[in-house]
């Protein structure tokens, strides 16, 4: 049973489409990859997926229930998280902060929002920590966001989706700017995360899809051209004449 | 019925001055990114150049050139002075020079002009009315809306059809991109500025034989010029037309049946529009 | 600095010695009022400049009570910190629908609408002559019309609303405030409703702004037109920023700093304002992170040539 679907989704900015048709089946557990050229629309669609605006036309089911144009500030609650290509953290804020908000958003109550102490509250701070934790960023939970590396705010633009507690990950290139070292780690971050959610992932590095994916969907243009195994895009024809380019596997 | 469409055209005639008034500080805003909280002591200080000028030449044309001259020459000042120096500072710190500064510039008037309101004639060629057929309505209103629509127009031909024109609505924009392509960001910060200023001191200019002056006048019209852009939008000139036309014509004929709440109008017409329309008249969500 | 609260405790107590009691009663309410606007300058990144609305408002109507209807100092407070909780939701409600600069000219331009419907209204209000005639009136049985009984009670008021402030600061609304001024599109991604958040933070603002109204009115025992007016909206922004909005004692300082200013130059010239703005201007091309900033930086230093 599909978790995460979109029928015939699509948006338009004025005459250019950006996202056509797009039709996608996001099974529970499974690592699900979108690849394609820059502009191929795969952002656009994890913004469409994570209600930055919402679709010219198309529909969005999360669980069997229609979240199309839900507000983006209600996709966190429902179960979605998802990271930006981009980082996009809190600079001024420490690691375990940064982290902490992200938790604090999805606790099951709010009580003592506006008069009880930020260090009372043991199980978010406690599922903060777990989730730096997890991308290996623990030790450095008091440092601020804007003094750490770039590699280390990829990994902590990780942190803050996985605070959530989600269902469902969307990772925006997680190893965007990333040196062959700062990758093998990501990939091996990733890897731990397979399994325990479902995860929608986005990337460029081939060898990284390749690796990680159990299916794999291919966006050209805006539109899907191709679906399947990893074994099945390498030898798609199509897919190898809009984007491998004849590359080799 | 006679009232209504002469304050109908009283609307068009200060709505226009409105539009004026929303458009220098549109581009001030828009360009340089600070709200110019300078703005209505500028419009004031247009004014009262005038009277000065007038007084010592005798000659209301030359005033009405002279003047808003002036104001741009100070505006020109100001911009040097000190908003260019706190660039790095930020944006709190540029706007909270213009607010020192309009401090300093409304209570300059009160030190070099006094206290008291004045009244000023309009020009001999001007004085009188003018047989409308429905209407004898004043000669020099009539002026005014004239002036103002060439003044807006040739705003408009100005930033439509001048290179320069195009830089700065290009800088409203996009200021890094513009700085990018070579442009001296500085220059045009220093220019938006002059001009801006420009448009407040003939705007000021004009109005003094309507309503006379008064040291207030500059406090009172900030607040409008602000209404105008929060409707109009930042560097909209249809925006700043329409959204100073709108409150114009709303006070004028709320002051033919309620003098007093004529003025509050103009922000509960701001209101019950953002209400409706949070991205003002023109804006997209 | 470690113990800024002593450091606030001791200020309290040893200020009416330096300056006279009723000077020091208006630097404290002149803090609460700067504490309500750092909510939403320092902490969410909003630069309102239209507080006076809120201020103002709760001065008039609770002064009006007060004159007209004898009402207690504790009904008073009440009404002036619902007052500013609800005219900070009206404004609030409109203003943060738009951001950065419209956001600003809005809070300025609702600002204006109340200032000129405080004018009109001469009947209520006494327009530019202001609200005369208003009451200290007396808890049980304790009289505050004396300068010192007056002190002691509104730096008492200031502890507390300094209190409250820190509590709001520390609360998870003051980190989720701070994140939507760090990142605002990441906030509302982690799931928070950013305008509704900004409201939030526009009324306990306002409402911190209405508390401060009442004590002024009382202090002075007139509500005059100023209280309503732009230039104590900027006033305050000014005092905020120079005092440092990065912290949440900076607006205390800054009152200290911009009371003592204009107070020195009102006794000077009929045309202090001038002065005022010239010291606006100095100060700002000058003293730009503000003067807990500049503390911090000399702070900072010499711990590392120890």
């Amino acid at each position: 049973m599909a978790l995460l679907e979109t029928h015939d989704l699509s948006k338009s900015f004025g005459a250019l489409s950006a996202v056509n048709a797009v039709s996608l089946r996001i099974a529970a557990g499974t690592l699900h990859s979108i690849i394609g050229p820059n502009g191929a629309g795969k952002t656009t669609l994890f913004n469409l997926l994570t209600g930055q605006f919402p679709p010219t036309a198309g529909r969005i089911l999360f669980d069997g229930r229609d979240i199309t144009g839900t507000a983006a500030h209600r996709i966190a609650h429902l179960g979605l998280a998802r990271s930006f290509q981009r980082t996009n953290v809190f600079p001024a804020f420490t690691l375990l902060d940064n982290v902490w908000v992200a938790a604090f958003a999805c606790s099951r109550s709010w009580r003592g929002l506006v008069w009880r102490r930020t260090d009372r509250y043991a199980e978010v701070t406690a599922r903060a920590r777990a989730a730096l934790a997890d991308v290996g960023l623990a030790e450095k939970a008091d440092r601020l966001a804007r003094e750490i590396s770039h590699g280390e705010q990829r990994q902590l633009e990780l942190a803050i989706a996985l605070a959530a507690a989600p269902r469902v990950l969307l990772l925006d290139e997680p190893a965007a700017g990333l040196s062959p070292e700062e990758t093998r780690r990501m990939v091996a971050l990733v890897r731990t995360l397979k399994g325990r959610y479902t995860i929608v992932l986005i990337e460029h590095k081939i060898d990284i899809i390749m690796s990680v994916s159990d299916r794999i969907s291919v966006m050209h243009f805006g539109a899907l051209i191709a679906e399947g195994t990893p074994a099945e895009i390498q030898r798609n024809p199509e897919v190898r004449r809009a984007y491998l380019g004849g590359m080799a596997a | 019925m006679t009232l209504l469409l002469g304050q109908i055209l009283n609307g068009i005639a200060t709505g226009m001055l409105y539009a004026l008034m929303g458009l220098g500080l549109s581009l001030i805003t828009g360009v340089l990114n600070i709200p110019n909280f300078a703005h209505g002591a500028l419009f004031a200080i247009g004014a009262y150049f005038l009277v000065s000028v007038v007084g010592l030449l005798g000659n209301f044309w030359l005033g009405l050139m002279v003047a808003p001259l002036g104001v741009a020459l100070l505006g020109l000042a100001i911009e040097w002075a000190g908003v260019r120096r706190l660039y790095s500072a930020g944006h709190d710190y540029q706007l909270l020079f213009t607010f020192g500064l309009a401090l300093i510039l409304n209570e300059l008037i009160i030190v070099i002009w006094g206290p008291v309101g004045i009244s000023h004639l309009p020009p001999a060629l001007l004085r009188g009315g003018m047989d409308l057929g429905f209407t004898f309505y004043p000669k020099y209103r009539l002026f005014v809306m004239l002036m103002a629509g060439l003044l807006v127009v040739a705003t408009w031909l100005f930033l439509e059809k001048t290179r320069y024109g195009a830089i700065m609505r290009a800088g409203i924009e996009n200021k890094e991109m513009v700085s990018l392509l070579g442009i001296d960001i500085h220059r045009l910060f220093t220019a938006a500025f002059a001009l801006g200023a420009y448009l407040a001191g003939i705007a000021g200019a004009l109005t003094a034989p309507i309503r006379g002056l008064s040291p207030g006048m500059g406090v009172d019209m900030l607040g409008i010029a602000f209404v105008v852009v929060a409707l109009g939008g930042l560097g909209n000139l249809l925006g700043a037309i329409a959204a100073g036309l709108l409150i114009g014509i709303a006070q004028a004929v709320v002051a033919a049946y309620w003098t007093e709440a004529s003025t509050a109008v103009i922000f509960a017409v701001m209101a019950a529009v953002l209400l409706v329309r949070p991205q003002g008249l023109f804006g997209i969500r | 600095m470690k113990h800024p609260l002593v450091l606030v405790l001791a200020a309290v107590v040893l200020l009416p010695l330096v300056v006279r009691p009723a000077i020091a009663t208006e630097i404290w309410i002149f803090a609460i009022f700067g504490l309500g606007l750092n909510l939403l300058l320092g902490y969410t990144g909003l630069l309102s400049f239209g507080q006076a609305t809120f201020f103002g408002s709760a001065a008039y109507v609770a002064g009006y009570l007060l004159k007209h209807y004898g009402i207690g100092v504790f009904s008073a407070l009440g009404v002036g910190i619902g007052v500013g909780a609800l005219s900070a939701l009206l404004v609030g409600y409109l203003c943060v629908q738009r951001s950065g600069l419209y956001f600003i000219m809005l809070t300025f331009a609702l600002n204006q609408l109340f200032y000129f419907i405080a004018y009109q209204w001469t009947s209520v209000t006494g327009g530019e002559d202001g609200m005369p005639g208003i009451p200290r009136p007396p808890i049980l049985a304790i009289d505050f019309r004396s300068p010192v009984a007056y002190y002691v009670l509104v730096s008492a008021l200031f502890l507390l609303s300094l209190w409250v402030m820190k509590r709001v600061v520390e609360s998870p609304l003051g980190r989720i405030l701070q994140a939507i001024r760090e990142n605002e599109v990441r906030a509302e991604a982690v799931g928070y409703n950013a305008p509704r958040f900004k409201l939030l933070a526009f009324v306990i603002g306002g409402a911190f702004s209405g508390f401060a109204g009442v004590l002024y009115a009382m202090l002075f025992g007139i509500v005059p037109l100023e209280s309503i007016g732009f230039v104590f909206s900027g006033n305050v922004v000014f005092a905020t920023l120079i005092g440092g909005s990065g912290s949440l004692y900076g607006p205390i300082i800054g009152s200290v700093v911009f009371i003592w200013l204009s107070e020195s130059m009102s006794v000077v010239w009929a045309r202090w304002p001038l002065l005022l703005g010239v010291a606006f201007v100095i100060v700002v091309l000058f003293l730009r992170g503000g003067v807990v900033e500049a503390f911090s930086r000399i702070w900072r230093f010499s711990k590392r040539t120890t």
